[in-house]
């Protein structure tokens, strides 16, 4: 078999121009390389001897301890990368596992301090000014509040509802306006203290979307949304006559999205995050405009949750 | 058997010397190695042919080589990434694979 590769391939690629099989079926078919044919039939036609045995020249034994020293280095190459990938890899796991332990103690820690300084404060303080420190605080939303109330439950329609009906009236899903209008016509009837699936909303709250999420303060909130409030027992009467209540009963009805109003005894809402802040300050060069103060934040006295007007 | 011995010293010389190959040679190492292995296995089976040549099996050895090297260097150079060097190695496993095939039918007849 051999001899008659060697001699199909040395005289085809010699002789008058032949027609092979394209490049994949030769490789398939005869992988040894040509060339060693056409050497096998010089040595024929010169009347050489083929090197008897195993004995190979110099110069390939030189080539094939080269081809030892690659392939050590290869391996030494391959073995080296390793250790380095699954160590980087494991190093990161490592770090995201002792910062996710260090968020929970420190999270731990917080409230444990939170509780002593109540503690504290309830001492150094007389007994009305102590009061009056926790009303603030539960009107301002920092504090934790109980109290009877009403839930709104606004959930997205199924899919593809609305357009069946052919009319205009668009999708069957909750929109960051529609709870903006809910949670301002809350305010507007009454309530103390407003939460949107536990996340309390505060004086400088924002109701956005980014995308297809709903943002309360920047964290995402999805259906059902139940907003719960807390105030006087008029509040539900108020409320469902406002425009939100009628609007969204009529957009209910239309497109398919549900939405409820119930009351509810004994909510309780939690604490909102720590706000930040900002002080207006006084331009200091007559120069500056007046425009680039902070504006101040938590002063007005009706809370707008919206953020629509900034 | 010089053969055998000529490759033992160069892994054991490998091994021992241990060169820290440059950064920019690196992705070459793979597949010149793959290069080398099919020059390689021609050559044995050549030598089970008796048609084996040492002028043939030494530039094929090179010429292998570097044809692999400029290969990953064109398509690190084109822009396709590791698709070309995925023709070569498909290229010289096939060529490896009928050349190991040829060998085993010498020396088992099967």
């Amino acid at each position: 078999m051999s001899e008659r590769t060697g001699d199909d391939s040395g005289e085809g690629r010699r002789g008058p121009r032949t027609f092979t099989p394209d490049f994949l079926t030769e490789l398939f078919r005869n992988p040894l390389d040509p060339g060693y044919g056409d050497a096998a039939l010089r040595r024929a036609r010169t009347g050489q001897p083929a090197r008897p045995g195993w004995s190979v020249s110099p110069v390939s034994v030189v080539v094939i301890v080269l081809l030892g020293f690659l392939c050590a280095v290869a391996y030494r190459q391959t073995t080296a990368e390793e250790p380095g990938r699954a160590q980087a890899r494991s190093g990161l796991v490592a770090q995201i596992k002792q910062r996710q332990a260090d968020t929970d103690a420190m999270s731990d820690r917080a409230e444990v301090l939170r509780e002593e300084v109540n503690r504290q404060r309830q001492a150094a303080l007389g007994g009305s000014q102590a009061t009056r420190l926790r009303n603030l605080e539960a009107s301002t939303g920092l504090g934790r509040v109980r109290g009877d109330g009403v839930v709104v439950r606004l959930a997205d329609g199924p899919a593809g509802q609305g357009s069946l009906s052919g009319a205009n009236v668009g999708p069957a899903e909750v929109l960051y306006s529609d709870l903006q209008g809910v949670a301002n016509d809350l305010w507007g009837a009454g309530a103390e203290a407003i939460s949107i699936n536990g996340q309390r909303l505060t004086s400088t709250s924002t109701i956005r979307n980014a995308a297809k999420a709903i943002l309360v303060d920047f964290r995402p909130v999805t259906g059902p949304y139940e907003v719960s409030a807390i105030g006087p027992g008029s509040m539900r009467k108020r409320y469902e006559a406002s425009r939100s209540a009628l609007t969204m009963r009529k957009v209910a009805q239309d497109t398919g999205l549900s939405f409820e109003v119930r009351d509810a005894d004994d909510l309780t809402l939690p604490a909102a995050p720590e706000p930040q802040l900002r002080y207006a300050e006084p331009a200091v060069s007559p120069s500056a405009s007046p425009s680039g103060g902070d504006e101040s934040s938590g002063s007005g006295t009706s809370p707008s949750p919206s953020g629509g007007g900034r | 058997m010089i053969a055998v011995l000529a490759l033992l010293a160069g892994v054991v010389l490998g091994l021992w010397l241990d060169p820290t190959v440059p950064a920019a040679l690196q992705p070459y190492l793979p597949i010149a190695v793959v290069a080398a292995l099919d020059a390689v296995f021609g050559g044995v089976r050549a030598k089970l042919d008796r048609i084996f040549d040492d002028k043939q099996f030494v530039v094929s050895f090179i010429s292998n080589v570097l044809v692999a090297a400029l290969i990953v260097y064109l398509g690190d150079q084109l822009g396709v990434g590791g698709q070309l060097s995925t023709g070569v190695v498909v290229v010289l496993g096939v060529r490896i694979f009928g050349n190991v095939a040829a060998i085993r039918r010498h020396m088992f007849r099967a």
